[in-house]
């Protein structure tokens, strides 16, 4: 053989280490997945919960705060012998329940930390740490608390993030709590605050062994951002007493700003038992029952407006020009045309600003044909194209573009509705019950209370909105300082005003039991048929007359006419408002009295 | 050749630098184990108890019998070589009657509770010294048959016994001596067969019996082609194979309707081809063929018999270490766990590591056994890239060196005695590296120098140093 055998062996030996160098190469120069897996490996990632923001009334007072709680944790290969009876006594769980959890836990995972207990609270935690139990821990969360138990459905609570929200926003990792209605969901995005993280590393054990690279990596949790909202606590709370075993709903705006005053639906719930390791026994009650305690009828119900709309259409006529506020119309109980509309018993013929305190039904059926029949818009279906943007103009139709989620659009009819409805063949008195606020309207509290604002302001309204101020901003959004006017000119408001004063304070006004002397409350009356059985009570008002500074919609489902249970609960909260103080007890006690059947309701719940 | 005098053992005789290489691997290994197995209380809490500890105070024993070994005549190597072996031998048989057992193997014997002993680690160089003893006789001649057997004898009883102590890693490194008889003049085709049955190992395990069948086939026509010719022959040989299968095949599905194995068809059809095979042999007077057809019936005995003995006689654990490295379904938290590892903690290592201690792998214990058979995952971790190769180098330099060494020695005693060093560390190192890598199974034997365990360290010094000075005896009588 010509290459001697030695020569052979050195190639042999060289070629196996070149081998195990290109083997080498590969893996560490040019394969990434090691490095990956080494850091899977020992870096763990725990997550440091920001406190959520808080919440002020407009007086700087707390109506939500953010309470720290302490989920008990457990690694089970760390747990040693330890007095389950001691433990159990602290944290106040029958031994039972705290055995079946510890072993599902062991079940589970033997090297991981688990939730044995949820939202423990400091008391507990503190006593736990007094005492040692090796292999337990405390996690740091935080919870909600009201401290005046007001507000639930505009304020909305939190849960546990759905798979959806998991899905949509990497943010939320299971268990985390996110905004699920209200304020709490609108402002989800700043209230949550941004979440820390520590870079621990764990040995094979799964033992935290040290911070990664010093805490280099490491982020603090930056604390939700508190919120100051427009709604007064001590009105809301006392607008929550008044309503207490009505349904039905209060909104009250500030005229000059938009800034939404109180907001109550009624039947609300306690936020409080949405809170906390009862919400799982509190939910399905609240939910299921049948007044609906978490439907917020403030911005979601949908009602017809009744004779509060008679306003809406004085302005447009006064607009147009077919009605001067001189002008009278003869009712004789009633509106004779087509198929007749009735009206109660009053002086006839009335002025526009007394068929305003006497809400005559018979004057608003002339003002409203003779809109629809303007000679100048050639035929009654074009008048009422442009009737319809008037009434558009006011805010109904369409969402108000407020800040929070649940707002509705409610209703106003068009010229197509009623060409398919009628078949093509309508006039004016086809659609008369319009005038009225009746017939195919639909509107919500929050818009009439908008409408009451619009007439304080003689034109104009902000946008309602229910917060005044984020804390790290300097303002809220730019919309909601924007007067938005309606189609009607200002100087004819006046008469409007007038009338709705003289239903207050002049005889046979369908509101005297609102007047309070020196408030000059101005308001109007409604009593919106519906299907669902007795007349809804509805008042719309503003006080004082001049320079309104509170504007306010009430609606009492089923509380039968304006005057007799929506106007004495409006009226007190302007009193309350504007003096601080209740002057008439006796006018309380009878709103708290009122006894209101809801047999539409009741029977859902006997079913 | 120069004035100088026959008794001065002056420092310029010794091969300083595979002294260096050594020294460098000591020093390199010493702070991997260090790695290993501190905590995170870092050099503080240096304590003379723990294993890096134990293992500075075997450095420190193996210094002063590596003075010693350097100390002593050449001719005391030479003389104390078969005593030696008997030595060993009956240790051994000790070990497998009163040893301890750790981690399944019988393969240690206890001095006292914080001190056991590996003789196996020391066999090597008893075997080693015996062997050149044998080899160096005079009438000595490696292609004499009876000789072989001798050496075979010699060379084989400890394996033999380790194996019986449940160590077959340690037994496997008894393999090395085959790099030592090639050089020696060994028939060359005994280490291609060597490495060709070690193929069809794996191939076995890895390939349906046909495909392996049709390789063997291959193999041995092609084989036997290139050392007769008559290549026209071959092609229609396998032609004619290939036609007989298929032919059997369809009359044979078609008499049956149902499934005919293609597999025993073409067996059946390759063994009775070989009648042919040797009536060819016999014309053409080609005495090899009868090698090949030989080779061909061991091979096509061999390949079934590997799935038996792998199915049912190889242990599981072993069996899952095998599977590790060449299949991909493998569960990597279970029998794969140690393998996955171990590639975690080099993988991430990059080009220049993660820094002295600073291995995530290594300081939070992911990889097991890694201040012993695994250490080579701390390099890897911490010294990355460039860390590696100079390891795998200075390894690689201190084999040649050694191979340079036999090469240096007048008397075949010495040469022997280092090529079989050579191959020890050379068997050590590929498979305890190879392992590490996931080229290899995992296989317990240690990495020379680096992995944790005084009887270890000792065993490799003491067959590193024999061999320097047997390299310094023989320099000093070149220069008289």
């Amino acid at each position: 053989m010509k290459v001697p055998r030695s020569v052979v062996l050195q190639i042999f030996v060289i070629a196996v280490f070149a081998i195990i160098i290109v083997r080498l190469f590969y893996l560490q120069m040019i394969d990434n997945t090691y490095k990956q897996n080494a850091n899977n490996n020992v870096l763990r990632y725990e997550v440091q919960n920001p406190p959520r923001g808080e919440i002020f009334d407009r007086n700087g007072e707390y109506i939500v705060q953010s309470k720290e709680v302490y989920d008990l944790m457990m690694i089970p290969k760390d747990v040693k012998e330890f007095d389950t009876l001691l433990l159990c006594s602290i944290v106040g769980e029958p031994i039972e329940d705290i055995r079946i959890k510890i072993d599902k836990a062991k079940r589970h995972s033997w090297r991981q930390g688990q939730v044995i207990l949820e939202q423990l609270p400091k008391e507990v935690k503190i006593k736990l740490d007094e005492r040692s139990f090796p292999g337990f821990y405390t996690v740091y969360r935080t919870l909600r608390s009201y401290p005046r138990k007001i507000a639930g459905n505009l304020l909305g609570y939190i849960g546990k993030a759905d798979q959806r929200a998991l899905d949509r926003d990497p943010y939320y990792k299971s268990g985390d709590y996110i905004g699920k209605t209200g304020i709490e969901l609108a402002f989800e995005d700043i209230l949550r605050g941004d979440k820390g993280v520590k870079i621990n590393m764990v040995d094979v054990h799964g033992v935290v062994k040290g911070s990664y690279a010093n805490g280099m990596y490491d982020t603090l949790a930056k604390p939700g951002t508190a919120i100051t909202c427009t709604i007064d606590a001590e009105l809301q709370a006392f607008a929550e007493e008044l309503f207490e075993g009505k349904v039905g709903s209060i909104v009250a705006i500030e005229p000059s700003t938009g800034e939404i005053l109180l907001s109550h639906s009624s039947p609300s719930y306690d936020p409080d038992e949405m809170v906390g390791r009862e919400v799982n026994k509190n939910f399905p009650r609240l939910n299921s029952d049948p007044r609906k305690p978490f439907f917020n009828r403030a911005v979601m119900s949908v009602y017809p407006p009744g004779s509060v709309f008679k306003i809406v259409n004085g302005l447009i006529g006064l607009e147009e020009g077919v009605l001067k506020p001189e002008y009278k119309y003869p009712c004789a109980r009633g509106y004779t045309g087509g198929r007749g509309v009735a009206c109660h018993n009053h002086t006839s013929p009335l002025n526009l600003t007394d068929a305003i305190k006497s809400s005559c039904n018979a004057y608003f059926c002339y003002v409203l044909k003779n809109v629809l029949e303007n000679r100048k818009y050639g035929s009654v279906k074009d008048g009422f194209d442009v009737w319809e943007k008037y009434v558009r103009s006011f805010g109904f139709g369409r969402k108000l573009d407020s800040d929070f989620p649940e707002e509705r659009n409610g209703m106003v009819p068009t010229r197509e509705l009623y060409d398919k409805n009628y078949r093509g063949s309508w006039n004016a008195f086809t659609v008369i019950s319009l005038s009225i606020g009746q017939g195919e309207l639909g509107v919500s509290p929050l818009q009439m209370a908008n409408l009451s604002a619009t007439i304080a302001n003689r034109g104009y309204y902000y946008i309602p909105h229910v917060v005044k101020k984020i804390h790290d901003r300097d303002s809220i959004d730019a919309r909601f300082y924007e007067p938005h006017y309606t189609m009607v000119d200002p100087k004819h408001f006046e008469p409007m005003v007038e009338g709705m004063w003289r239903a207050v304070h002049r005889p046979e006004g369908t509101a005297q039991i609102a007047e309070v002397p020196g408030l000059d409350i101005c308001g109007k009356t409604g009593t919106a048929q519906n299907p669902h059985g007795a007349d809804h009570s509805t008042f719309l008002c503003f006080a004082p007359r001049d320079n309104p500074k509170i504007a306010i919609s009430v609606y009492v489902e089923h509380g039968r006419w304006g005057g007799t249970s929506a106007a004495p609960i409006a009226s007190l909260i302007v009193e309350k408002y504007l003096t601080g103080k209740i002057s008439r007890p006796e006018l309380v006690e009878y709103v708290k009295n009122m006894q209101i059947a809801y047999p539409y309701y009741d029977r859902q719940r006997t079913k | 050749m120069t004035g100088r005098g026959l008794n001065r053992i002056q420092s310029p005789t010794i091969d300083w630098v595979a002294i260096l290489v050594y020294l460098a691997l000591v020093v390199i290994g010493w702070f991997n184990i260090f790695a290993a197995v501190h905590d995170d209380a870092g050099l503080s809490s240096f304590s003379i108890s723990s294993r890096y500890g134990m293992q500075l105070i075997w450095m420190g024993i193996t210094m002063c019998v590596a003075v010693v070994i350097m100390l002593l005549d050449e001719r005391f190597y030479h003389m104390f070589a078969y005593p030696a072996y008997f030595i060993g031998v009956g240790v051994l048989l000790l070990v497998l009657i009163a040893g301890k057992e750790v981690n399944g193997a019988k393969a240690w014997i206890e001095i006292s509770p914080s001190l056991s002993l590996q003789p196996g680690e020391f066999a090597k160089f008893t075997t080693a010294l015996a062997v050149a003893r044998y080899m160096s006789r005079y009438s000595f001649s490696i292609t004499d048959f009876r000789e072989l057997v001798s050496l075979a004898v010699i060379m084989g009883i400890p394996p033999i016994i380790i194996v019986l102590q449940k160590d077959a890693g340690s037994a496997l490194v008894y393999t090395s001596f085959l790099l030592m008889l090639y050089r020696e003049g060994l028939n060359g085709w005994v280490p291609v067969f060597f490495f060709a049955f070690v193929a069809l190992f794996f191939t076995s395990i890895v390939m349906e019996p046909l495909t392996v069948l049709i390789l063997i086939i291959l193999a041995c026509v092609i084989g036997e082609s290139v050392r007769n010719g008559f290549w026209k022959q071959k092609i229609i040989y396998l032609a004619a194979l290939a036609l007989a299968t298929i032919i059997i095949y369809f009359i044979l599905s078609l008499i049956t309707g149902g499934q005919v194995s293609v597999y025993l068809i073409l067996l059946i059809c390759s063994i009775l081809s070989l009648v042919a095979v040797v009536v060819y042999a016999y014309r053409k007077r080609l005495r090899n063929v009868y090698m090949f057809v030989a080779l061909f019936l061991v091979s096509i005995i061999f390949a079934p018999s590997v799935d038996y003995v792998f199915d049912n006689i190889v242990q599981p654990h072993q069996r899952d270490r095998i599977l590790v490295v060449v299949s991909d379904e493998v569960d990597l938290k279970k029998e794969g766990y140690n393998y996955n590892q171990s590639l975690i903690a080099i993988g991430s290592g990059g080009f220049a590591g993660k820094g002295f201690l600073q291995g995530t792998q290594t300081q939070f214990n992911f990889v097991p056994e890694q201040s012993t058979d695994f250490i080579f995952c701390t390099v890897g971790e911490e010294w990355g890239f460039l860390g590696s190769t100079i390891v795998v180098s200075l390894f690689c330099i201190l084999i040649l060196r050694l191979m340079k060494m036999g090469e240096r020695q007048r008397d075949p005693f010495g040469r022997v005695y280092c090529y079989s060093v050579a191959g020890i560390f050379f068997m050590h190192t590929a498979i305890n590296i190879g392992m590490t890598i996931g080229i290899v199974p995992v296989i317990g034997i240690p990495l020379p120098f680096f992995s944790y365990g005084g009887s270890s360290f000792l065993a490799f010094s003491i067959l590193f140093f024999v061999a320097l000075r047997l390299d310094a005896g023989k320099r000093e009588l070149m220069r008289t």
